[in-house]
């Protein structure tokens, strides 16, 4: 018996090494050598469809042992554990514990920023032909500049890159994002988050002062380095900081499909009634 | 400010209201003031031609009138351009329909007259062929949407996408955007967005079956044509009555500008399953006047508090409503 749960971690943890050891090897390598093809707007081409491999995180942020439904995972917490204050210790043991009940993913909830990221779904970042003056919308809209678009509920995410400042209306789900460039780097401040979302299955969490920098830097022609520097005052200690290799899907003609996960549970609650 | 909006109905004419582009003046995006909004009609007679288009235009609002008027001013007209050579869509358009200021005269493709219960304003129709401007249902079909309007509420109001063709009719803020190779549709409510690719691929698998259906797209002169298969058959075209279609519906929708700030939309249905012919809608969208418009966050199923999903005889969702072909 015990040798075959040791069997079943190597199966699960051997794939995960190597995934992680292949592209570390990647973004550091490359980042320095690789120039990454330009956009229409000038800047480097994010566009396209990626995810993570690595969806570990998405149970849990932090080093983690196996448990029934959850593979065992690296961690994505840069330094250790969280620098949670005392107070907010408690209350993600508090969390973990209601883990099954409080999250609010399996209820269908926008899962926020960053955990959209890693969730198992691909998005598609779309960089827009940017309004120069002269166009019919120069000046009357915002020009939009990136769009996220992600498969896991329609999410969407409007990444502005107008320099306007956040709007300071607080309170969403996913944030208000504003971005801009950093040499080769798009570096996407968010904002006026509401406090439902964790960062995990697990019970990590934030509260409405959560302020994420994201850093999205193209390291190979199908890698995207994603970064997440994470503030919350209310929470946390110290800034922390979460980094995530993204993959280029690689299927031709790829489209996003849909996940509407409310309608399909809706779908299996009335096929059970009926 | 909270964005947790209940109501689909609710949701687009409060944000207007809260942006000032529409208040109890009866001033819509796009309207230009001189047009009056006669409370006189809102019940009917509806008069012929009306519609809320931009004066600028030229072009009368119903959209059997707007048809020929609009495709003679595109014969004449060279849109902007994006950096790829196609016509510049990318900004935010507001809804034109064939009755006028009210955003609820759009929830009936068909004429009517109005309701007060319903707080729906009379209207023209938005089906120009066939000229009788009725949908051309098949008589079992017909009999099921009485049927439908009793039993079953409206997708959107749960927080699901309006579907093909009705994502451009959706009331609310709404952004083209363009990028190589794709055209974006970005609907506020609720972030459904259509990301339309233009490099003429295929349609998926016939078993993947979408609320908002697979849709592809390719230029034709300086109009866009998409084409949309694949849906699932339970996204209704209408919120009153319930207008519906099979998984077996085939939408090819032409967008194309008629001078910079005005877009006119037609999409042809084709579902054998349920209608006698193909027929076909027309309607336009215009510039949003204001500057530096944005989008907000609209979490919509989030803050439901409404209980539909609570309320089984009242849902449609996972229920058939038309024969399997």
């Amino acid at each position: 018996m015990k040798k075959r749960l040791g069997g079943l971690l190597i199966v699960f943890s051997v794939p995960l090494l190597t995934l992680g050891f292949v592209a570390g090897q990647n973004s550091t390598a490359r980042s320095a050598a690789y120039v990454p093809p330009r956009a229409s707007d000038g800047h480097p081409d994010v566009s396209g469809f990626w995810q993570a491999l690595n969806t570990a995180p998405s149970f849990d942020i932090e080093d983690h042992a196996a448990r029934v439904g959850v593979p065992a995972g690296y961690g994505v917490v840069e330094g250790g554990a969280l620098p949670y204050q005392e107070s907010a210790l408690e209350k993600k043991r508090a969390n973990f514990n209601k883990r099954l009940t409080d999250d609010t993913v399996p209820k269908c909830f926008l899962p926020g920023v960053p955990r959209i990221t890693y969730m198992p779904f691909p998005f598609q970042i779309i960089q827009t032909f940017p309004s120069k003056r002269g166009d019919p919308e120069f000046g009357l809209d915002r020009d939009l500049g990136i769009v996220i678009s992600y498969e896991y509920l329609d999410a969407v995410r409007y990444i502005h890159t107008n320099g306007r400042p956040h709007p300071g209306h607080g309170d969403r789900w996913m944030g208000d994002s504003r971005a801009h460039w950093e040499g080769d780097t798009l570096v996407v401040d968010v904002t006026e988050f509401n406090e439902e979302p964790w960062f995990d299955a697990s019970g990590n969490f934030h509260s409405d002062a959560l302020h994420v920098i994201e850093r999205y830097t193209r390291t190979g022609p199908d890698t995207l380095k994603y970064e997440a520097t994470i503030e919350d005052p209310k929470v946390f200690t110290r800034p922390w900081k979460m980094t995530i290799p993204l993959y280029r899907r690689q299927e031709p003609q790829l489209r996003l499909l849909e996940y509407y996960c409310h309608a399909y549970r809706e779908e299996d609650r009335l096929r059970s009634v009926k | 400010m909270k964005v947790r909006m209940v109501g689909w109905i609710v949701a687009p004419a409060a944000v207007m209201v809260a942006m000032g582009i529409w208040g109890p003046s009866g001033r819509v995006a796009g309207q230009s003031a001189d047009i009056p909004q006669s409370r006189a009609w809102l019940l009917g007679p509806i008069p012929e031609g009306t519609g809320n288009v931009p004066s600028h235009s030229g072009c009368p609002g119903e959209p059997k009138l707007l048809r020929p008027c609009a495709q003679e001013k595109a014969n004449q007209f060279d849109p902007p351009r994006t950096p790829d050579g196609k016509p510049n869509f990318q900004g935010m358009w507001a809804r034109t329909n064939g009755t006028g200021t009210d955003s609820r005269s759009a929830f009936i493709l068909e004429e009517h007259e109005g309701n007060r219960a319903e707080q729906v304003p009379a209207g023209k129709s938005l089906i120009v062929d066939p000229p009788d401007g009725l949908i051309p249902y098949q008589p079992w079909a017909k009999a099921k949407r009485e049927e439908i309007m009793k039993t079953y509420i409206d997708q959107v109001s749960n927080c699901l996408p309006p579907g093909v063709p009705r994502h451009f009719l959706a009331p609310g803020i709404y952004q083209i955007v363009q990028s190589p190779g794709y055209v974006i549709f970005v609907l506020e409510h609720a972030g459904h967005t259509r990301i339309v690719p233009t490099d003429g691929r295929a349609h998926i698998g016939g078993k993947a079956r979408l609320w908002q259906g697979d849709s592809v797209g390719h230029w034709e002169g300086n109009t866009l044509v998409v084409d949309t298969t694949n849906v699932n058959g339970q996204a209704f075209l209408s919120i009153l009555p319930r207008d519906f279609t099979s998984a077996n519906l085939h939408v090819v929708e032409r967008y194309t500008l008629f001078d910079t700030d005005s877009i006119f939309f037609e999409a042809t249905l084709e579902d054998p399953t349920v209608f006698t012919r193909p027929w076909t809608i027309a309607w336009g969208r215009t510039r949003m006047p204001g500057k530096n418009l944005e989008l907000f966050e609209e979490a919509c199923h989030e803050g439901n508090r409404s209980d539909t999903f609570s309320v089984p005889n009242l849902m449609f969702l996972g229920l058939d409503h038309s024969p399997k072909p």
